[in-house]
């Protein structure tokens, strides 16, 4: 097919959309699916800055949760519409990674982790002592958004069609991206920050729009968080949460977009597993991670190259 | 105005790092089509020039003046864009994309799109300009390998490829044959003349290896302790007495 899609993407989203179909799918099984794709998206939004651009951003959570309380202010207040949301979270997300990425990108390596990790607990901090905005209690029991006129996105299923058309669109406009003129001034920005500015390439510039775009996709992916919990707490921006969506970009494989998206999916599930049968979880879960780290070092879907597959990792 | 033909002007320029002066009131002119070699021993101030040109350092004082443009304190991607393109003396590419990924990577910089919104969703066609490169300097059959995997020789040909890629005016190679075999340096030589005449460039050239410049020069200049001691033509610097003991070291007989 063209550059930016493949049969076999077009057969698992197919495949997605037919999993309310099977037999076992309760609404419990559709939340958790709603999840593992909204952080598998999300996850993938930030491999666009990690896995293709070399940029580590530790303060994802914020765009994430400033998505989801744009959305929730929004809804609590009787603005129902979806597309409402969905733009307040773009004007809001897109205002605060402006200034993120601005001061985060005259920096590099570890000090670009740290600002972005800095901007994202000021963020939370607020959120977390302002009474305006619920405190620590956030935003609970907001009613569902509109999709049109009447109709409300109220149920565990039409919760997962919505976030199954994010995913696809999200992948598509990823896609597209990292493999037009910009994506391949983001990879060689990876592999070589200095050599590109001397090709003629403004590399900050290019950081800030990677990075804008990254925080957009992210805040998104937000805005449609309170349609299914409800609610928007301050722990949504939490700076474990952003080392969960790291998490998931290095387990799922860096620099393939699908990758993060089987990450972010197999992390939420893992843990909803691990957690139902024991209080540790969170040591088998991290036993798991660092096994993958350890030995699958291109993540799962690096799994194909391992069993005689083709190189994944999406640089060409 | 400066005159006709006059590609790059460096006019008394001077730098310093701290107590330390790397370059002091360095003046050269170099003519369009012109093969410029600066020569020098170690620590003489041949790369920081290099740097203040193409926009790493600003010049302490002094000016330097592109096709009749100041340059000086530009930043190194502006200075690309106006027509300035350096290799590096340590292999500098991008090593884990494939050779015609670098490539691509340079070329693109100069398609209409580059720097626009267009450039989020469209991908230029630069195959041909890549292509050409690519045979020019023997590399064709090694599209596909990853950069990192070339011989030196190759990496350092892959490194003269990115420049060319971004169509320059003036070319600032930076010893272009370090760690080349003697071989690997004769026919990089000649390769090296051979495209600047075919591509019309205007070439300022770092070596020390006196083989080379001898061989490709139309014009060299000597930094010595960061000042210039001596600039003429090839035949000239050979039997100029402070260069032979500055640089070659004193006459054996």
């Amino acid at each position: 097919m063209s550059r930016a899609l493949s049969w076999r993407a077009v057969g698992v989203w197919a495949l997605l959309a037919a999993l309310p179909a099977l037999p076992f799918m309760s609404k419990f099984y559709l939340l958790l699916a709603f999840d593992a794709l909204l952080f598998g998206a999300i996850a993938m939004s930030l491999d666009l800055l990690i896995g293709y651009t070399g940029l580590v951003s530790f303060g994802h959570a914020a765009f994430f949760g400033l998505g989801a309380y744009a959305s929730a202010v929004l809804l609590e207040r009787g603005v129902v519409s979806l597309w409402a949301c969905l733009l307040f979270a773009v004007l809001v997300v897109g205002l605060y990674a402006l200034v993120v990425s601005y001061f985060s990108t005259a920096r590099r390596g570890i000090y670009f982790a740290l600002l972005t990790l800095i901007f994202a607990e000021v963020v939370y901090t607020f959120f977390r002592y302002t009474q305006t905005f619920g405190g620590s209690d956030g935003i609970q029991g907001v009613p569902p958004p509109r999709l049109v006129g009447g109709f409300a996105i109220d149920t565990p299923m039409r919760n997962y069609y919505l976030v199954l058309v994010y995913l696809g669109l999200a992948y598509l406009a990823c896609r597209v991206l990292v493999t037009s003129h910009f994506g391949k001034v983001l990879v060689a920005i990876r592999e070589n920050e200095d050599r590109a500015r001397f090709l003629g390439y403004n590399v900050q510039r290019y950081k800030m729009a990677v990075c804008m775009i990254s925080a957009l996709l992210t805040g998104l992916g937000g805005a449609l968080y309170p349609g299914r919990s409800a609610f928007a707490t301050p722990d949504l921006m939490l700076w474990t949460v952003s080392g969960e969506f790291i998490i998931m970009v290095m387990i799922g494989g860096l620099g393939t977009l699908a990758g993060p998206v089987v990450g972010g999916a197999f992390f939420v599930l893992l843990q909803e597993k691990v957690s139902s049968y024991v209080d540790w979880y969170f040591i088998v879960i991290g036993l798991v991670l660092v096994f993958i780290v350890l030995f699958m070092p291109k993540g799962l879907l690096g799994i194909r190259e391992l069993l005689g597959g083709r190189r994944w990792r999406a640089t060409a | 105005m400066a005159r006709d033909g006059v590609v790059l002007e460096v006019d008394t320029v001077s730098k310093s790092f701290g107590a330390l002066a790397a370059l002091s009131n360095v003046s050269l002119v170099v003519q369009a089509g012109q093969i410029f070699s600066v020569i020098g021993p170690n620590g003489a101030g041949k790369s920081t020039l290099f740097n203040v040109v193409s926009g790493l350092h600003v010049p302490t004082t002094g000016r330097v003046r592109f096709r009749d443009r100041e340059i000086a304190g530009l930043a190194p991607e502006t200075i690309n864009r106006l027509g300035v393109a350096k290799t590096f003396q340590i292999t500098n590419i991008f090593p884990e994309i494939s050779v015609f990924e670098n490539v691509r990577v340079a070329a693109q910089s100069r398609v209409r799109e580059s720097g626009r919104l267009p450039s989020l969703w469209r991908l230029p066609d630069v195959e041909a300009a890549a292509a050409d490169l690519l045979r020019a300097f023997g590399l064709a059959a090694k599209r596909d390998e990853m950069a990192e995997n070339l011989s030196h020789g190759e990496q350092r040909y892959l490194e003269i490829c990115l420049a060319l890629a971004t169509e320059p005016t003036l070319l600032l190679l930076d010893e272009p044959t370090a760690g080349m075999t003697p071989g690997e340096t004769k026919e990089a030589t000649a390769l090296i003349r051979q495209i600047a005449s075919a591509r019309g460039l205007t070439v300022l050239l770092i070596e020390h290896d006196m083989s080379v410049v001898m061989g490709i020069s139309d014009r060299i200049a000597v930094l010595h302790f960061g000042e210039k001691i001596a600039e003429g033509a090839p035949e000239e610097i050979r039997s100029d007495p402070k260069v032979v003991e500055a640089y070659l070291g004193p006459p054996e007989d």
